[in-house]
């Protein structure tokens, strides 16, 4: 429940954004809401900001528990203004970092479960199993595709990615 | 004049009610064509990609220098192609392009049925001031509240990214109001307001003017105004604008071309003209036919 509502304030002050994405406040600055990058992702994974979100409207956003980033990173290359840096490799990727939260999280109350594990893009770096049972974030290593926060059978998730731009996000 | 150019003069109207079409088609085909998976053209009028080629609305790279205080190279290149076409040809973006100046067009129409007292003939040129104020004044707004206005009053902008957005991904934003709300506006109270005053991709474009730059010309021997007293042209013309007056038509006047279109008089009285404005004759003579 905690979990829930800091996400929801977390996504109105920091929503989670396309890979390559300068730090919030530039990013507010250097988006001219074009729309390339919504239009090249491939997965809709890229959402548009409207009206209720005041002068962030026009921005791209992702909402992972919907369609997270698959990191094809097709969007960092058609942004005509850097506010997403021009960026290939899925490794280099910061767009948030992923929390679990131990008191729902399956495993840690004595049920088996390896779905965000076993998705994670940067598989077994960025999620480790510690005592081969336990998930655990490496947040030097998550990129924040939320992929995990996809797949957690959890509703609410229990594992959570929040914006890397966000004060204490990274 | 040759052939061709008569041609040209005489259709001016069809052609640019294609291509303001052809615009549309666009604005609707490209989400549609991404939905598809061809990816060659991308964005919106605030932005396209076509291919490798970038090309940015020069008012949203003057944003970003503003906002940022710093140059990114690949956007001031991305200005580059709006920039040499509205040196040659002048605001044709707005009158030939620009979907909300469609839309203002036909609310034009309607105001001219339902309150037609609103304007008068003739028609009389705004100081120039007006709109280097208000421009200025947004522009200042921008770089001291350090919050990205152009992007988000740009009319051309803000229906092509609605567009995109409800084509692509299904989803319509609530500020898609702030067209009809501008074009009640226009009908009832302040006619064409928006593009001739307000509009800050306009007052960009219209920056960009120089010495050559296409321009209206106006030659007063042959006006047929004195015998027939009659005004095409002011009638025509969609910003409610003098092109008699045509020295001071800028930098109001986005080259649209309905009033050359509309003089009809044995080799033109009203013409399109790269010549700087010096060498324009009998100006003053034309001022004087007029009033």
């Amino acid at each position: 429940m905690l979990m829930e509502l800091l996400r929801k304030v977390a996504t109105i002050h920091y929503p989670l954004r396309p890979p390559g994405a300068v730090p919030e406040d530039e990013f507010e600055d250097k988006c001219i809401r074009c729309r390339r990058c919504e239009e090249v992702c491939p997965y809709d994974s890229i959402k548009m900001a409207h009206g209720e979100w005041g002068l962030k409207m026009g921005t791209p956003y992702i909402y992972a528990r919907d369609i997270p980033c698959y990191l094809c990173m097709k969007c960092p290359q058609v942004c005509p203004t850097g506010a997403l840096q021009p960026i290939t490799d899925k490794r280099e990727v910061r767009m948030g970092v992923a929390k679990i939260d131990t008191t729902t999280c399956l495993p840690y109350g004595g049920i088996l479960c390896r779905a965000c594990y076993e998705r994670c893009p940067i598989y077994r770096e960025a999620i480790i199993l510690k005592d081969e049972l336990y998930p655990e974030v490496v947040p030097e290593k998550c990129v924040g595709c939320g992929i995990c926060e996809n797949v957690c059978p959890n509703d609410p998730p229990s594992i959570i990615v929040f914006s890397a731009h966000q004060p204490g996000g990274s | 004049m040759t052939r061709f150019e008569r041609f040209i003069y005489q259709h001016l109207h069809g052609l640019r009610r294609a291509t303001q079409l052809l615009a549309v088609v666009f604005i609707f085909l490209v989400p549609l064509l991404n939905r598809w998976g061809v990816n060659d053209i991308l964005g919106t009028f605030y932005s396209i990609r076509i291919g490798n080629l970038d090309i940015v609305d020069p008012a949203l790279v003057l944003q970003t220098i503003l906002l940022t205080k710093e140059i990114y190279f690949p956007l001031l290149l991305a200005g580059f192609i709006p920039l040499v076409i509205t040196l040659f040809f002048g605001k044709v973006f707005c009158s030939w392009i620009c979907p909300f100046n469609l839309l203002a067009e036909f609310a034009e129409k309607i105001r001219k049925k339902i309150r037609p007292s609103l304007v008068r003939l003739p028609h009389h040129n705004p100081k120039g001031h007006h709109y280097w104020l208000i421009y200025g004044s947004i522009l200042t707004f921008v770089a001291v509240f350090g919050v990205p206005l152009i992007s988000l009053i740009s009319m051309p902008g803000l229906i092509t990214g609605q567009v995109a957005d409800w084509l692509y991904i299904g989803t319509i934003g609530f500020e898609i109001l702030f067209v009809p709300a501008i074009l009640i506006i226009e009908i009832f109270f302040a006619p064409r307001f928006w593009c001739k005053y307000a509009c800050p991709v306009g007052a960009t474009l219209a920056l960009l003017r120089a010495k050559s730059t296409l321009r209206i010309k106006f030659d007063p021997p042959k006006c047929t105004y004195a015998q027939t007293r009659r005004l095409p042209c002011q009638e025509a013309c969609p910003l409610n604008l003098n092109p008699m007056k045509a020295k001071d038509l800028y930098p109001y006047c986005f080259n649209c071309g309905e009033c050359v279109n509309a003089c009809r008089v044995e080799g033109q009285a009203l013409n399109f003209t790269l010549q700087p404005v010096e060498t324009l004759t009998a100006v003053q003579l034309g001022e004087k036919l007029v009033s």
